[in-house]
């Protein structure tokens, strides 16, 4: 035990004071006239789980599916010079359409999880997509005549377009997932857990008008301990949350406080019930110690895993629909970027499938009912800066789980062609102009969910800008 | 009413000193009370070097009237008000006391690195969180660690980019001895900064090479701009946007100008032929991180360079011939520098983490306006921005603050606070708190990214967003974190206090002995509370029940009794609403 684990745990144990007894009472309060009376629904135990898993600092997804016949793969190697894969490692993809420009493609090398899953139809790639007011080619881009999302290329700024229906802040920013979990929270029995779970901390994908996510750490649930005992304690602590407050942020205060204390006992109750010696548990930490050069589970395997034990406990927490949402570090490659994206994109890939596994697994056995999609701020420059590379604009992206029409690639494929004048999908500074929005990446994950083509328009106020409302990339 | 006297605290004084720019001593008159020989000393001399004290006659509304008022200000001004830091400023008056601060040599942390190396103990980045706890619980340049902690949390590094503690401890002992330079030279330092080179890539940083489709880094060129100087669109200096919609402060060309400037840089001591990769791993290269980056003519980008264009730019195209890796330094620093938006860009930014989240826009533009010119024709005099900060009506007045004024408190800042009011120590004196980010969401430079662990206008979605504020730390008051900080509070005041027998020689711990006297009657011990912690802010019902619950806890050992309701009356407080949003 590292230090930090011994007194992570000496904490908890000081603070086990999580009572079955509060966990019971909790669902004596549930409310009968409050189940699945949403709209646009299709009701019973048909369950849906939308999991974003959002990498952080823009991944360089150009050295993630990367072209191996000898054609591209030249173009592709002469433009990223020190940072080209080799192509004999690249791990071949056998899609079932073949790519819009005919070429091959492959894998990043650590990647060999995420493959299996592609040649089994199980994940598909969406290809360069980014945030888009409406579809701009390299002309219009650099004469100014199409108008662009606003700042571009600033990882604070980017991030939230990523995550809003549409790349432009208009009022208040709500994400196209808490836009989701306003129109379907209703339909989950339960009235204190919220629809969206993050184990990645605030987002904004998550921030709907009505529903604000639950925050979980990956290690577990703490119960507020020093509230246990005496109840004259609790008794007072309460008398102060319940006191008027004119200060808006007292208010939130207390509203974080009381909806945390009421989650928590019940959540933290739930997971008890799952023994930490058996899968999902135990499955994630065994796909990295399985590793040729085993290492420890790194924090997307964490979260995922606790995604797993949240989903298997479902019919206990009363949910019929979820999203999560997963944030993982380290992708602003700007230095050393050979050696920090190869374990990352392993680290992904591994996580990715084990994950889909483990939902997959009898005691689950939601694979179709699961859909889990990378996002990220941007793809990166093709120009190298040496060891690295810089903010871009359009890039790849994963899409896994049973309901995927996977094995395929869609959409077009940029050219990687390293002259920035001769490049057709260049703006001029190595960064690539994104032919997917991602107005339509969501749009086609959230009619998956269940969004009615009726509210579609109204979600996504920009879609129909472009060609099609629906990438096909669901069943 | 405030007296007229000021009270001089003879042990706090040193001898003569020189007064910083801005303060006026030839208009003074002091009476200064010699407390250690009981002297009364008049000085009235115009030219004396050595006046410490502002006649109160000219300033009389300065403040504090009351020791409620003394702890609110410093509250802001340090890592939490002690009775004795309370007296001491009733004592000297706020210019001062900021006099004083100023004057105070400074903590540094790297010492306290190399001193636990020497002691034989294993110094990772524990040992640096360990020394940040010491100086800023013990140490008496408390505004001047408090600056230097809200500078970390802008000039952002992070120990996750940076594996050498000792390197971080000096990036961060460089932000400890610059917390009131000039910006410009703070800007340069920083920029040049070993940690910082690393961190966002500028070491090593080569010019553009066509032929193998080469260019040159652009994450220092972007950060620099976005977030340590000018941000992203025209402001006026008041800190409003000078169009709507905005205007960009600068385009991809400007990033791809600087990023040419912030080539050729590299270690001192860094061989040129290993320029691209050099790195010192091993013991006697470890000097290397030290030392300010020295420029590598041969890896310097040639030629012109676009930089920032705004009224007033020399040239007004903002491009540079190009020269030596220095002259493009200078000319680009001093280009961000005299930059209409840093003035109000950066005072927002300090206000936010020293005073309230939503400052009015007069309130950034009275300290933008110090910025741009200290009084005496200097701009970028950072003494004259934190006392511009601290001593405006919208910072000593709540009355004219605008409502929802405040800010919710950092978990770190409430930890801090709590252990200066309660004279927290291990038996050994140590302070081994290394791991704060697992409980409170931060510590002192460990950062997930260069954004901070919360970002300036980051809106809590609901009421908040809804009223148009802004609220940073609410960023990190997650379900998780929100009840691990309630426990850990509860951990450091249920069971770490001095004497509990469970306790080791290395935990810390808190003093309860003191107030427990007091809690005999239960309203005075709320009321010394009030005080410390709430800088006598306290609402009437909020009193009423704390005083009940005291009156509750009836054990029948007196001991235990006091100890009980002294603990109940601290982590009720510091988990209430009235106390974690601090007004």
């Amino acid at each position: 035990m590292t230090d930090r684990d011994r007194r992570r745990f000496l904490r908890t144990a000081l603070c086990a004071t999580a009572s079955s007894a509060a966990f019971g009472s909790m669902f004596g309060k549930l409310s009968l006239a409050h189940a699945a009376t949403a709209p646009h629904l299709l009701l019973g135990d048909d369950y849906r789980a939308l999991v974003c898993v959002y990498l952080y600092g823009g991944n360089d997804s150009f050295n993630m599916v990367v072209p191996r016949d000898t054609s591209h793969y030249n173009t592709y190697a002469a433009t990223r010079g020190p940072l080209a894969l080799a192509r004999n490692d690249l791990l071949a993809l056998n899609p079932t359409v073949p790519p819009s420009d005919g070429a091959q493609y492959g894998l990043h090398p650590r990647m060999g999880a995420l493959r299996d899953l592609f040649e089994s139809g199980r994940a598909a790639i969406v290809a360069n997509t980014g945030p888009l007011l409406y579809p701009v080619t390299k002309a219009q881009y650099q004469s100014g005549s199409v108008a662009v999302p606003a700042q571009l290329a600033s990882h604070s700024d980017q991030e939230v377009l990523w995550q809003l229906p549409q790349a432009e802040t208009l009022g208040a920013r709500l994400g196209w997932g808490g836009k989701l979990a306003d129109i379907f929270f209703a339909s989950n029995s339960n009235p204190i857990l919220s629809m969206n779970v993050s184990l990645g901390g605030e987002n904004v994908y998550q921030a709907g008008a009505q529903v604000s996510p639950y925050f979980m750490s990956s290690y577990g649930v703490e119960a507020m301990w020093p509230v246990g005992y005496p109840s004259s304690r609790r008794d007072a602590f309460d008398a102060l949350l319940a006191q008027s407050h004119a200060h808006v942020f007292e208010r939130a205060y207390v509203g974080k406080i009381n909806r945390t204390r009421a989650v928590s006992a019940q959540v933290g109750a739930a997971l008890d019930t799952l023994p930490e010696n058996q899968s999902p548990y135990t499955a994630f930490e065994a796909a990295w110690a399985n590793l040729p050069s085993p290492r420890d589970m790194p924090g997307i395997g964490r979260e995922l895993r606790m995604i797993a034990r949240m989903i298997a406990l479902r019919s206990t927490l009363q949910m019929t629909r979820q999203i999560f949402f997963v944030g993982v570090g380290g992708f602003d490659t700007h230095a050393t970027q050979l050696v920090d994206h190869a374990e990352l994109m392993e680290d992904l890939a591994i996580a990715l499938k084990t994950f889909h596994d483990v939902i997959g697994s009898a005691s689950i056995n939601l694979a179709s009912k699961v859909t889990t999609f990378t996002a990220s701020e941007f793809g990166r420059s093709l120009f190298v800066n040496g060891d690295g590379t810089d903010h871009a604009w359009g890039a790849h992206h994963v899409v896994v789980g049973g309901a995927v029409n996977g094995r395929r690639i869609y959409g077009t494929m940029p050219s990687l062609i390293g002259n920035s004048n001769t490049n057709p999908d260049d703006t001029g500074y190595g960064q690539i102009i994104p032919t997917q929005s991602v107005d339509q990446y969501a749009a086609t994950l959230a009619k998956w969910y269940g969004l009615a083509d009726s509210d579609r328009a109204i979600m996504f106020p920009n879609l129909a800008r472009f060609p099609s409302p629906n990438l096909g990339f669901m069943a | 009413m405030q007296s007229a006297l000021w009270i001089r605290v003879g042990s706090l004084m040193a001898g003569n000193r020189v007064l910083p720019a801005g303060h006026q001593p030839g208009r003074a008159l002091c009476l200064s009370l010699l407390l250690a020989s009981g002297l009364c000393v008049l000085a009235a001399s115009a030219a004396a070097q050595d006046v410490l004290f502002r006649n109160s006659f000219d300033l009389p509304a300065e403040g504090p009237a009351t020791a409620a008022e003394a702890s609110r200000f410093l509250t802001q001004a340090t890592f939490g008000p002690t009775l004795i830091e309370i007296d001491r400023l009733q004592a000297t008056g706020y210019n001062t006391w900021i006099d004083m601060q100023l004057a105070k040599p400074a903590g540094l942390h790297l010492p306290f690195l190399d001193a636990r190396a020497v002691a034989g103990d294993d110094v990772y980045h524990n040992i640096r969180q360990e020394s940040w706890f010491t100086r800023v619980v013990t140490g008496q340049d408390q505004l001047r660690q408090r600056v230097a902690f809200a500078l970390s949390e802008i000039l952002v590094v992070s120990d996750r980019g940076v594996d050498d503690p000792f390197a971080v401890a000096h990036y961060y002992d460089l932000l400890v001895r610059s917390a009131f330079v000039n910006y410009r030279t703070l800007l340069r330092d920083v920029t040049l900064h070993p940690v910082m080179g690393t961190y966002l890539s500028m070491r090593g940083n080569q010019p553009e090479n066509l032929a193998e489709n080469l260019r040159p880094d652009e994450n220092y060129a972007r950060e620099v701009m976005q977030l340590f100087s000018i941000g992203l669109v025209r402001l006026n200096p008041n800190g409003t946007p000078t169009t709507n919609p905005p205007t960009p402060t600068y385009t991809q060309d400007t990033i791809r100008g600087f990023a040419r400037v912030f080539t050729g840089w590299n270690f001192e001591g860094c061989p040129t032929n290993e320029y691209t990769w050099c790195y010192p791993y091993d013991e006697p290269r470890q000097i290397w991180w030290r030392r300010p980056m020295i420029a590598f003519a041969g890896f310097h980008q040639s030629g012109a360079k676009q930089l920032l264009v705004y009224p007033g730019v020399v040239p007004s195209t903002g491009i540079i011939p190009g020269g030596t890796a220095t002259v493009d330094l200078d000319a680009a620093l001093g280009n961000i520098f005299s930059h209409p938006n840093v003035g109000p860009f950066l005072s927002r930014l300090l206000i936010q983490r020293l005073v309230t989240s939503n400052p009015s826009p007069a309130y950034i533009g009275r300290v933008a306006a110090k910025f741009a010119n200290n009084g005496s024709g200097v701009r970028g005099d950072m003494a004259a921005v934190v006392r511009a900060i601290l001593m405006d009506s919208e910072a000593r007045n709540p009355a004219s603050a605008p409502a929802n004024a405040g800010k919710l408190r950092e978990p770190l800042l409430r930890l801090t606070q709590l252990w200066r009011a309660l004279d927290a120590r291990a038996n050994d004196g140590r302070y081994r708190e290394w791991y704060p980010d697992w409980w409170a969401g931060q510590a002192v430079l460990r950062s997930p990214t260069v954004f901070n662990f919360f970002l300036p206008n980051y809106s809590l979605p609901g009421e908040v967003a809804q009223s148009g504020l802004f609220s940073p730390e609410f960023q990190i008051a997650t379900d998780n974190l929100l009840t691990t900080g309630a426990n850990f509070l509860g951990g450091a005041i249920y069971y770490y206090w001095r004497g509990n027998p469970d306790l080791s020689n290395e935990d810390v711990s808190v003093d309860l002995a003191r107030d427990m006297p007091l809690a005999d009657t239960p309203a005075a011990l709320i009321d010394r509370y009030n005080l410390l912690f709430m800088g006598g802010t306290m609402s009437a019902p909020m009193r009423t029940v704390l005083i009940n619950q005291l009156g509750t806890l009836n054990n029948g050992n007196l001991t235990a009794r006091r100890r009980e309701r002294v603990q109940d009356a601290l982590w009720l407080i510091f988990t209430s609403p009235e106390y974690v949003v601090e007004k």
